[in-house]
C-alpha cells in the first residue's frame, strides 16, 4: 500500500480540499461578464421570468404566444409559482449573477425593486416610456412605485389593494356585517369565536402575512400623515401610537381572532381557508379572487371584500405594485420593450384577467371578477400606503418580523416592541 | 576528455533523476489527473478563492463595485446576536442529531439482525425517509405540527393530552425541537444499514465460545458486538457530523429560520445575508467561517481513514 507514490493519504486530502472547495464556491456568484441577458443582440430569442400562480401561467403564456406570432419572436417563458417575494428574487439575482438573466422579469416595486435598480441590473426605460407613451396609459402612482432615484426601470401592469375577503355564509351563521369602525371590526370578531369561527386566516411563516395586519393596526392607531412618517423613517416609533397599535396586535391573537399557532402557519396554507368556510376571512388582495375562489370553483357571490375601517379620512389601505423590468445587460431591449408594451395592452391586460390591472381601460370585468372590479371603484375614492415588505429593505423586513414574533409569543411587552423598531428603522434610516 | 568527465559525473545525477521518476511515474499520471485537475481548479478551486476573497470586501451581491473592507466583516460575525444564536443551534442540531439517530439506528439494526419477520420490509420502511426531498419532508412535517388540523395535536387531544397540544413550529420554546424530530426521522436509516453490514461480519464462533464460556447477553454486547462495530461508529459519526453541519434544507423549508431568528444555523444565515439582504461580503465571511470548522471536524476521520488504509 505504502509503496505507491500517490497516497490514500493524500487523495484523502485532496477530497477534504475538494469539499472546502465546494463548501466555498457555492456562494460565489459574481461574474464579470457583461454581455447578460438570455439573448444575443439582434437574436429573435426572449427570455421571461416569472411568478405566476398555476392557476394564471397558462393565461400569460397564450398572450406571449400571440405576441410570438406577431412578432417572429421565440419567447420562453419561467415561472416560479406559489414562492412569494420571500424566494423569487434571490433565484432572480442568482440568475442574474450567473450572467444568464432574463431578458424581461416581474418583480415587486418599492425595497424588493429597488436593489435591481440600485445595480444597474434593470434598464433605465425612460427611451420605452416615451417611445410607447406608457406615461399617459398607466397609472402615475404606480409607476412612481417603480421609479427609483428618478430614474424608471419598471413598467407596472398591477396595482394591488390589500383588503378584507370574507365568507358570507360564515358572516350570516355569526350574524355579522361588514364593519364601519374599528370596533365594530373587534365586536365582528367577538362574535365570530361566539360563533365557534377563527375570524381572520393570516400565517406567521415568512413575517409577511401577518404583517398585513400589523401594519392596519398602525394606519388605524397613527392616522395617515404618521403612518407615512414612521414608514420612511421621518418620526421615532418609540411613541404611544406605535405601542396602541403593537398592544392590539397582541389582543387579535390572544382573544383568538387569529388562527392557533399563527406565526407557525404557512400563508399559502391559510389564506385560502376563508374559501374553505375555516376562517371567516383574511386580508389580501384582488389576486385571491382568481387564486383561491376561482381555483376553488365556487362563484364570487358566496364571498364579499371591504376596505379595512380606519376611523380616518382619508381612508387608506395597504398596497403595492408589480410589474417588468428589462436586463440592463439584454441584447434584445428593444424586443423586451416591445413583449412589455404588447403585455400593457388592455385587450392583453383582459386576456390575463389582471385583477387590479395600471391600465386605463382594463380594468376587472365586472361579470367574471365582480369582487376585484369592487377594488377598482374602492381604489377610485381611497389611496394606500406602501405595504411594509416594501417600504423597508429585506433585512429590516425581517428584523421587523422578529419583533412581531416576539410580540406575540409575550416575550416583549408592547412598549419593548415599539422601542424595538425605533432602533431598527433609525439604523436603516442612517445607512440611507 | 573534459566532455568525457562530465559525462561521467553527470551519469549518477541522471540515474537519480531516471529513479525518481520510475518512482513517482513521471509526467504520465499527472496528464491522467489533468482533466479532473481542470474541472476541480475551476469550478470549486477558483470559486471557492473568489469567495475567500469577497469576503473581505462589502459586495451587496448585486452590484458591479464594491471595496475592500479586510477583516470587518469577520469582525462583525462577533457582534452579530444571529451568529452567536446559528453557532449555538448548530451545535445542538450535530449533538442531537447525531446521538439519536445512532442510538435509534444501532438498536434497530440489532433487532433487525435476529431472526425477526420480513426483516427487508422493514429494513425498507426504516430507510425510506432518508431518500424522501427535504423539502417534502419539510412539508410532511408542516402539516402534522399545523396547530389545527395537524395530527401531531390531533393524536394528542384524542388521548387526552389536550393540554400538550402546541403550535410547534411557530414559538421559540418548540420550533428548533420540532425540526429535530424530522431530521432524526430521516436520518436513522443510514446508521441503521451501516451497522447491521457490520453486524453481520461478526462471526457467529465469537459468540459461540462467549455462550460456552458462560457470557452472558449484556456482556456478548459489550465485550463482542460493541469492540467489533468500532469501525462502522467511526464512519457513522464522522459522516453525521459532516452531515449535521451541513444542516440547511431543512430548516429553511420547514421554519424560514423563524420564528424570528429562532431556528437560524450558521448555513441559512449565510444565505440570508448572501442571497437576501445583498450583503454578499459578510454572509461570504459566515461561509468561510463554515468551510473552517467543516474542515477541522473533518480532520480526525481523515486522518483515522488514512492510518487505516496505510497501515
Amino acid at each position: 500500500m505504502t509503496d505507491t507514490p500517490y497516497t490514500r493519504r493524500g487523495f484523502l486530502g485532496l477530497a477534504a480540499l475538494a469539499a472546502a472547495g465546494a463548501g466555498l464556491s457555492a456562494c460565489t456568484g459574481v461574474s464579470n461578464d457583461s454581455s447578460g441577458g438570455n439573448s444575443g443582440g439582434g437574436s429573435n430569442k426572449l427570455r421571461l421570468f416569472t411568478y405566476e400562480d398555476t392557476s394564471t401561467i397558462g393565461k400569460l403564456k397564450e398572450q406571449i404566444a400571440k405576441f410570438d406570432q406577431q412578432n417572429g419572436t421565440t419567447t420562453t417563458v419561467d415561472d416560479l409559482p406559489g414562492s412569494g417575494a420571500a424566494v423569487y428574487p434571490d433565484k432572480l439575482r442568482t440568475e442574474l449573477l450567473g450572467g444568464s438573466g432574463p431578458d424581461v422579469w416581474r418583480i415587486w416595486g418599492g425595497q424588493i425593486g429597488a436593489p435591481y435598480a440600485k445595480a444597474k441590473q434593470a434598464a433605465d426605460l425612460a427611451p420605452y416610456y416615451s417611445k410607447y407613451g406608457w406615461d399617459n396609459r398607466i397609472n402615475k402612482n404606480a409607476i412612481d412605485a417603480m421609479t427609483f432615484d428618478g430614474v424608471r426601470t419598471g413598467v407596472p401592469f398591477f396595482v394591488a389593494g390589500v383588503g378584507v375577503w370574507y365568507n358570507k355564509a360564515l358572516f350570516a351563521q355569526a350574524k355579522v356585517t361588514e364593519p364601519k369602525s374599528y370596533a365594530e371590526l373587534e365586536q365582528l370578531n367577538d362574535k365570530l369565536v361566539a360563533a365557534g369561527i377563527t375570524p381572520c386566516g393570516l400565517g406567521g411563516k415568512y413575517g409577511w402575512d401577518i404583517m398585513r395586519l400589523f401594519e392596519y393596526l398602525l394606519e388605524q392607531s397613527a392616522g395617515p400623515e404618521l403612518h407615512d412618517k414612521l414608514l420612511s423613517g421621518a418620526e421615532g416609533w418609540d411613541r404611544p401610537e406605535v405601542v396602541t397599535a403593537f398592544t392590539n396586535f397582541k389582543k387579535w391573537q390572544d382573544k383568538k381572532w387569529l388562527p392557533q399557532g399563527a406565526l407557525g402557519l404557512d400563508p399559502a396554507d391559510v389564506e385560502p381557508q376563508y374559501v374553505q368556510g375555516k376562517t371567516a376571512y383574511t386580508i389580501t388582495g384582488t389576486w385571491t379572487e382568481a387564486n383561491a375562489i376561482g381555483a376553488a370553483k365556487k362563484p364570487s357571490t358566496d364571498f364579499g371584500t371591504f376596505e379595512l375601517p380606519t376611523d380616518h379620512t382619508p381612508t387608506r389601505h395597504s398596497g403595492f405594485v408589480e410589474g417588468y423590468m428589462i436586463n440592463a445587460r439584454s441584447g434584445n431591449k428593444d424586443k423586451a420593450a416591445a413583449l412589455i408594451d404588447f403585455i400593457m395592452q388592455p385587450d392583453t391586460q383582459k386576456a390575463l384577467g389582471i385583477t387590479g390591472s395600471t391600465v386605463a381601460g382594463a380594468e376587472p370585468d365586472k361579470t367574471t371578477l365582480p369582487l376585484s372590479y369592487q377594488w377598482t371603484e374602492i381604489n377610485k375614492t381611497s389611496t394606500f400606503y406602501t405595504i411594509q415588505d416594501q417600504a423597508f429593505p429585506k433585512q429590516q423586513a425581517d428584523q421587523y418580523f422578529s419583533v412581531q414574533s416576539d410580540l406575540l409569543q409575550g416575550t416583549v411587552s408592547p412598549a419593548a416592541a415599539a422601542k424595538k423598531m425605533q432602533d431598527i428603522v433609525s439604523a436603516w434610516a442612517k445607512q440611507k | 576528455m573534459a566532455s568525457s568527465q562530465a559525462t561521467v559525473a553527470r551519469a549518477p545525477a541522471l540515474a537519480g533523476a531516471r529513479r525518481r521518476r520510475r518512482k513517482h511515474g513521471g509526467l504520465t499520471p499527472w496528464l491522467f489527473a489533468l482533466p479532473a485537475l481542470a474541472v476541480y481548479t475551476v469550478f470549486l478551486v477558483y470559486p471557492a478563492f473568489t469567495s475567500l476573497y469577497f469576503s473581505l470586501t462589502d459586495w451587496d451581491g448585486l452590484s458591479p463595485n464594491y471595496h475592500v473592507v479586510g477583516l470587518d466583516n469577520y469582525r462583525a460575525m462577533v457582534s452579530d446576536p444571529v451568529v452567536v444564536r446559528a453557532a449555538i443551534n448548530n451545535v445542538i442540531w450535530t449533538v442531537v442529531t447525531i446521538v439519536v439517530p445512532v442510538i435509534l439506528g444501532l438498536t434497530l439494526a440489532l433487532l433487525l439482525n435476529g431472526k425477526a419477520r420480513g426483516k427487508p420490509i422493514l429494513r425498507m420502511l426504516f430507510y425510506t425517509p432518508g431518500v424522501l426531498p427535504l423539502v417534502s419532508i419539510a412539508s410532511i412535517w408542516g402539516w402534522l405540527y399545523n396547530p389545527n388540523y395537524g395530527a401531531v395535536n390531533a393524536l394528542l387531544r384524542d388521548i387526552g393530552l389536550d393540554s400538550l397540544a402546541q403550535p410547534w413550529l411557530g414559538q421559540n420554546s418548540t420550533a428548533l425541537a420540532a425540526v429535530m424530530v424530522p431530521a432524526i426521522w430521516l436520518r436513522t436509516g443510514f446508521p441503521m444499514l451501516l451497522y447491521l453490514a457490520a453486524l453481520q461480519g461478526i462471526p457467529h464462533e465469537q459468540y459461540e465460545a462467549a455462550t460456552v464460556d458462560g457470557a452472558t447477553r449484556s456482556q456478548r454486547f459489550w465485550h463482542i458486538t460493541m469492540p467489533n462495530l468500532k469501525p462502522a461508529h467511526y464512519i457513522v459519526i464522522a459522516l453525521s457530523l459532516i452531515d449535521s453541519f451541513k444542516v440547511f434544507d431543512l430548516i429553511y423549508a420547514t421554519t424560514y429560520g423563524g420564528p424570528g431568528t429562532t431556528t437560524q444555523v450558521m448555513g441559512t444565515w449565510m444565505y440570508f445575508n448572501v442571497f437576501q439582504y445583498y450583503h454578499a461580503g459578510y454572509g461570504t465571511a459566515i461561509a468561510v467561517v463554515i468551510t473552517i470548522v467543516a474542515i477541522a471536524v473533518s480532520i480526525p476521520y481523515v486522518l483515522s481513514q488514512t492510518k487505516e488504509h496505510d497501515r
